[in-house]
């Protein structure tokens, strides 16, 4: 007797179908990812004349999508592997990667949303207006950005097993990433931090976001950031796919 | 035995963690409309059995053939071809039973409209629970489920890991029956369980499984008919009746396992 294997886009479209319907469940989660660059682009109209829109979005979009990758991503995974579901899942006649490329496919979802909330409040509250190509550009360099974020969550969901482990980690990079980044790129904690936090994935981010809704002040220091970030993204995912396992035991 | 009339073909599976061999060499063959039970004591070997037959372990040698297909070599075929229960199945706690019906149908490729989806639901008594997500499921509830999902593509073998460790005699009677109708459609079902009643209602042949290696593989009763007289099942049987359950203590020895 022959037996048919599933088409693979059918189950793609299934996985997508759950993920975004846990997705749907956990809006209040998703929403306060949301919330917490909103938050602070509106809470900066002030200084907007004095640091610029460019600056005050990108870095809106950054922390954003540091949310959305350190914390959306790497704590379901962390869960749903403790939980056993991957297992569960593996074990049907679908191929390893339709099950990422559906979680990655909700991250990339939300990148999509948050950076057009950004624009909406920027344009609607701040008064920060792009031009055509400053959106466009913009909207898929986030993307990049989100990816720095998304692999360095993989790397840390390769790394460490535990859930709650995952959870406080991803918890302390983020603070530390929006404190350090913040303070540091202003130049409070001095020089030499200032110039390590250009190359960080906080700055190589931010950096690129802030040129891509200016494209005309792009320059070879961007084109260092995107390098860099690229770098990033293929560190952090190499070694987070590598060492990943699919079971807590 | 067949090796080409049976489901599932086990030839010389050794499996390892480091260097800890989980598995030594084992062979066996499931049959079609055969209930075939792996007994053993806890980490003597059973999940890493059906881990490696489901490919969620590499194996370090050996082969596994599942309704013809070779798990290594055509490993979405063979997994196609099996349906799985794990030992501790979960779903996103996020998804309702219907959610969860649909994610694996879809996954399966079993095209499921509202007719099927009611026609599963009833038959699993769950018509009342659709909204609820897994976790709302008592366990009786959480194993219906479970054993529709895993037999919902028409697997022609059923593997399920300990299915009614938690459940009531209610339920698990109802779990054995659902069992027995897999066997009667002519599919095939190899089980693991700790319960010597469960082996001896409902598996046609068993294998006892220790520190990795297969002690023995017959009927439930012909194992008891084998041993009645070994000065070691007389020893630990109770009340001068020899149960299945004394063979096997006094085939695996009498310490308590981790």
């Amino acid at each position: 007797m022959s037996v048919s294997i599933p088409k693979t886009n059918t189950a793609l479209m299934a996985l997508l179908k759950a993920d975004f319907a846990v997705l749907r469940a956990n809006r209040r989660s998703a929403i306060l990812a949301l919330l917490v660059p909103v938050v602070i682009l509106i809470s900066w109209k002030p200084l907007i004349p004095k640091l610029g829109g460019a600056y005050a979005l990108s870095a809106a979009i950054t922390f954003g999508l540091m949310a959305i990758g350190l914390m959306g991503y790497s704590i379901t995974v962390a869960r749903d592997r403790d939980k056993g579901i991957f297992q569960r899942l593996r074990v049907a006649p679908v191929p390893t990667w339709a099950i990422m490329v559906s979680r990655l496919a909700i991250q990339l979802f939300m990148i999509m949303l948050l950076t057009i909330l950004i624009f909406i409040i920027g344009k609607s509250y701040d008064g920060v207006t792009l031009t055509l190509a400053g959106y466009v550009i913009t909207f898929f360099v986030a993307f990049l950005g989100g990816a720095v974020y998304l692999s360095l969550g993989q790397l840390i969901v390769g790394l460490i097993k535990n859930p709650e482990t995952v959870n406080a980690t991803t918890r302390i990079v983020y603070f530390i990433f929006i404190m350090v980044g913040m303070f540091g790129e202003l130049g409070t904690l001095g020089e030499q931090v200032k110039k390590y936090i250009h190359y960080s994935p906080y700055g190589a981010v931010k950096m690129m976001l802030a040129t891509s809704m200016i494209p005309q002040t792009w320059s070879s220091a961007t084109s260092v950031a995107v390098l860099i970030s690229i770098g990033y993204v293929l560190l952090f995912a190499g070694v987070g796919i590598k060492l990943f396992k699919w079971n807590t035991k | 035995m067949e090796i080409s009339q049976s489901l599932l073909n086990v030839e010389n599976l050794s499996v390892s963690y480091g260097n800890f061999e989980a598995v030594k060499n084992i062979s066996f063959s499931v049959l079609p409309g055969e209930i075939f039970g792996l007994l053993g004591p806890n980490g003597a070997g059973k999940t890493s059995t059906l881990s490696a037959i489901e490919g969620l372990v590499r194996f370090s040698s050996g082969t596994i053939i599942v309704d013809g297909y070779d798990v290594i070599k055509n490993p979405l075929h063979a997994r196609a071809a099996m349906g799985v229960q794990l030992q501790s199945t979960t779903f996103q706690p996020e998804l309702n039973v219907v959610q969860i019906l649909q994610l694996f149908s879809g996954i399966y490729g079993v095209p499921l409209d509202k007719n099927g989806l009611n026609r599963i639901l009833k038959e699993i008594q769950l018509e009342d629970a659709v909204h609820r997500r897994f976790a709302q499921l008592s366990g009786g509830q959480q194993q219906r489920l479970s054993l529709v999902i895993s037999t919902i593509h028409h697997p022609r073998l059923v593997m399920l890991d300990e299915p009614t460790t938690g459940l009531d005699p209610q339920s698990r009677r109802q779990l054995w029956e659902r069992i027995e109708a897999i066997r009667k459609s002519g599919h095939a079902v190899l089980l693991t369980t700790h319960s010597m009643e469960e082996a001896e209602a409902i598996c046609d042949r068993i294998a006892i499984v220790d520190h990795g290696k297969i002690i023995t593989i017959d009927e439930p009763q012909a194992l008891i008919e084998k041993h009645r007289n070994d000065p070691e099942v007389i020893a630990v049987s109770r009340r001068g009746k020899i149960t299945l359950e004394d063979v096997f203590i006094a085939l695996t020895g009498r310490e308590v396992r981790a």
